[in-house]
């Protein structure tokens, strides 16, 4: 079976935009798309994406739907 | 292959998305423009002599010069020393090695690397540790074991 185990870690950064005028919560992701290129059959890759809260109220990830 | 998952938050619609691609092959040995040997590296720790690094190799098979580059590691883990250039036909050999912290623990990650070509073509190396026991270590648990027993 072709199949692949694909590891996607996210990982939060808390930054505090104090003179954010957003208004609510905020998420900017500064990379969105990674290329891993040649991967072997039936391996384990992982990448870490960067998740940034930039509004002025607390980030909430509620949940990750594989896509 | 490319896969997008969706990140959900209190921030409300649209949801984002971030996105991975992976070229899924079969035949690790015959990659082009690099083949990289061994393709997967395991750093299994299986008796007393610490396997805190490991060396592979990334051959040239193409008929231009390949200048490896790093694009993604976790350096929380490991360390990756490349060869940087390569020319056509040769090969140069590259060195992973555990950082301290890692040397404890059990994990599968990898690392990508960038050979340059005009395609920049990647490849995600995987890299797998588990902690095995001794077998010097599993005698004497087991000898305590039946010592203990009644």
């Amino acid at each position: 079976m072709r199949t692949i185990l694909l590891t996607l870690t996210l990982t939060v950064v808390l930054a505090f935009a104090g003179s954010s005028a957003l208004g609510g919560p905020n998420m900017s992701i500064p990379e969105t798309d990674f290329d891993f290129g040649y991967v072997p059959q039936q391996a384990k890759v992982s990448h870490y994406f960067w998740l940034h809260s930039t509004g002025d109220s607390t980030l909430v990830i509620e949940k990750v739907v594989p896509g | 292959m490319t896969k997008r998952p969706k990140i959900v938050t209190n921030e409300g619609p649209p949801d984002k998305r971030v996105s991975i691609m992976a070229y899924i092959t079969k035949r690790p040995d015959s990659t082009y423009p690099a083949v990289i040997k061994p393709y997967k590296l395991d750093l299994t720790q299986f008796g007393e002599k610490v396997r805190d690094e490991v060396t592979f190799r990334i051959t040239n098979v193409s008929d231009q010069d390949l200048d490896v580059s790093m694009v993604a590691y976790d350096g929380d883990y490991f360390e990756v020393e490349l060869p940087g250039t390569i020319s056509p036909g040769e090969w140069g050999e590259a060195k992973l090695k555990l950082v301290e912290e890692a040397l404890d623990k059990e994990f599968e990650k990898s690392f990508t690397i960038c050979v340059g070509d005009e395609l920049n073509t990647r490849f995600t190396v995987p890299v797998k540790r588990k902690l095995r026991p001794s077998l010097q270590q599993a005698d004497s648990d087991a000898g305590a074991g039946d010592k203990d027993a009644p």
